[in-house]
């Protein structure tokens, strides 16, 4: 009789706990690789979490400011609205204001807008920083300070500011931290190695190993992704064994290809169509390449890809 | 490819130390050595316990026990001649964390170990010799395939058996050396397993050589196929050079800290 051959891994994500109280998240806790449920445990379901922004989101496409413009002035307001009405496993809270190219807010104030927002709502919550490594070290320590006791993720620390952000986020404050590296593996496996050297364990870090839109770099993520699930569940590499972040909408609504209003080029079609369809695309890709959690725009590409996620997973 | 298999040597009762602590029934020295080993990165820890033909079946079990009460059932090689003694060994072991190895069989007299590791599904280090210094690599051939055939009769799965080619000291015998490492490869084109115990190859050089002689020799073994060792894991030359070849093979991936790991 035919017998159906299983792969064993000898390795295993760790589970990491982000956001207090009944709505707490688990990230990863997988054995096999992503939706491989034929071959043993998948862990916690890759968890769905919605972008909003601490300022007015210029930058973002007519449809939803539109969608968004009774709350989109507050960030109160808005993740309230985001988590009554769409429910996401999280929400991911980007303070655009922080960046010193912009507003340049202080690390202070941003961090009492943080506190307004965790405290206003019961979905766990990720912060964004600027991407200005500099700046972000100053905000997270602020803001991990502002959150204690919430269980937060700090997203994110890199080589350049991570003793600051993961000694002040983890140790000092108790909360979670993403490791960044720019799809690249082996700064992917250094940046988790530095930050288990400061004395922070596997359950506190998740890892952002940088993501891309479709046609700008994105077989280089899914191959990054793939050799990091493969070294740390084949190989059992411990130091990559922590749940993967993947911020899908920071790359995929800054592309043309999103944002090209439909007047310029009518071939293209609609523009909000457009930018839910590389949202979508992107990020079932990369759910299949084994990312444990996705940051989404576009409430429909939520909606969808949650259908994905469950239809797949059963 | 699988990561390279450090099996630590350093709990051997030619230690002084180690065999006062065996006498007295003293687990700290004992301890203080595992812990050395495993922090350095030690996979599998050996216990030899010597000849041990007196009391040997009260000593294996007792040190077993202890030594995997003491690191969360820390996978060992049960090392002596007595073989009631490996077997009082054997029935005390905790599998959780891997398969014990039996050291050793061989294809003389101490062939009833591969016995033993069928019965108690144990891997076991299989020398490729049977009286003496092998001659060349067609005998280690024959001993290997003699030995394999032997497990398979048993049932036991190849890759439980570690083939050892048996290194041979460079002082003395350094026309050999090319042959030993061919054995290796032989060995090891067959699909097999093998281990080796190291130091064997610098005997009798000075102190400061023979860490080079050990790491060269090792890198080299490695590239000819070698998948695990007997050593001392707190040899820090020794220990970064099996680092780098597993992250040169791609067993193990690379980050500026991998030697730190």
């Amino acid at each position: 009789m035919f017998k159906k051959p299983i792969q064993r891994y000898s390795g295993k994500i760790c589970e990491v706990e982000v956001g207090t109280g009944e709505k707490t998240m688990k990230l990863g806790g997988e054995a096999v690789l992503p939706f491989y449920s034929f071959d043993g445990d998948t862990g916690n379901k890759p968890k769905i979490g919605m972008e909003i922004s601490d300022v007015y989101p210029e930058g973002w496409i007519d449809a939803l400011k539109e969608l968004y413009k009774d709350v989109s002035d507050d960030p109160v307001k808005w993740a309230q609205f985001v988590e009554e009405k769409y429910n996401p496993d999280f929400i991911c809270l980007k303070l655009v204001s922080a960046d010193p190219n912009g507003m340049d807010a202080s690390p202070e104030d941003c961090a009492k807008k943080v506190k307004a927002v965790v405290e206003a709502i019961k979905t766990p919550l990720i912060v964004a920083g600027t991407g200005n490594h500099e700046k972000d070290g100053k905000l997270f320590e602020k803001v991990a300070q502002a959150t204690e006791g919430h269980n937060i993720l700090l997203m994110s620390a890199v080589e350049d500011n991570y003793k600051t952000v993961a000694a002040a986020g983890v140790l000092a404050y108790n909360n979670k931290v993403a490791a960044e590296s720019s799809v690249d593996i082996n700064l992917a496996k250094q940046i988790n190695i530095l930050i288990n050297q400061l004395g922070i364990d596997n359950q506190n870090i998740v890892a952002n190993i940088g993501c891309a839109a479709g046609g700008y770099g994105y077989e280089y993520v899914i191959s990054t992704l793939d050799r990091v699930k493969l070294a740390a569940l084949t190989q059992n590499d411990k130091t990559l064994q922590v749940p993967i972040i993947s911020p899908i909408s920071f790359e995929t609504w800054h592309v043309k290809e999103s944002i090209e209003p439909e007047e310029n080029s009518p071939q293209w079609g609609n523009q909000e169509d457009r930018g839910i369809s590389m949202e979508i695309a992107a990020a079932t890709g990369i759910l299949t390449s084994g990312s444990d959690a996705i940051i989404l725009r576009h409430p429909k590409s939520v909606e969808v890809v949650r259908s994905f996620v469950n239809e797949l997973l059963g | 490819m699988e990561k390279f298999l450090i099996i630590g040597e350093r709990i051997h009762c030619i230690s002084p130390t180690i065999k006062k602590a065996i006498e007295e029934r003293d687990t700290a020295p004992i301890f203080k050595r595992a812990k050395e080993q495993l922090d350095a990165g030690a996979a599998y820890l050996d216990v030899n316990i010597g000849p041990a033909s007196k009391d040997g079946e009260e000593i294996m079990p007792w040190i077993v026990k202890a030594i995997q009460n003491e690191f969360d059932n820390v996978p060992l090689a049960l090392d002596t001649t007595n073989t009631k003694a490996i077997e009082a060994g054997l029935k005390v072991y905790n599998r959780g964390n891997g398969k014990p190895i039996i050291n050793s069989a061989d294809a003389g007299d101490r062939i009833g170990n591969i016995d033993l590791a069928a019965e108690y599904d144990a891997m076991c280090i299989a020398l490729c010799a049977k009286e003496g210094i092998t001659k060349d690599n067609d005998e280690r051939i024959s001993y290997c395939t003699e030995l394999l055939e032997k497990g398979m009769e048993l049932g036991m799965e190849p890759t439980d058996l570690l083939f050892d080619p048996l290194i041979l000291v460079i002082k003395g015998m350094q026309e050999k050396q090319k042959e030993v490492l061919e054995g290796i490869r032989l060995i090891s084109e067959m699909g097999l397993k093998t281990c080796c115990g190291l130091s064997n190859v610098s005997n009798g050089a000075p102190k400061e050589v023979r860490p080079i002689i050990d790491a060269t020799f090792m890198a080299m073994a490695i590239q000819s196929g070698l998948t695990s060792a007997i050593v001392n894991p707190c040899d820090k030359r020794l220990r970064e050079t099996i680092k780098t070849c597993d992250v040169i093979n791609g067993a193990v991936l690379y980050a500026d800290s991998y030697l730190q790991l």
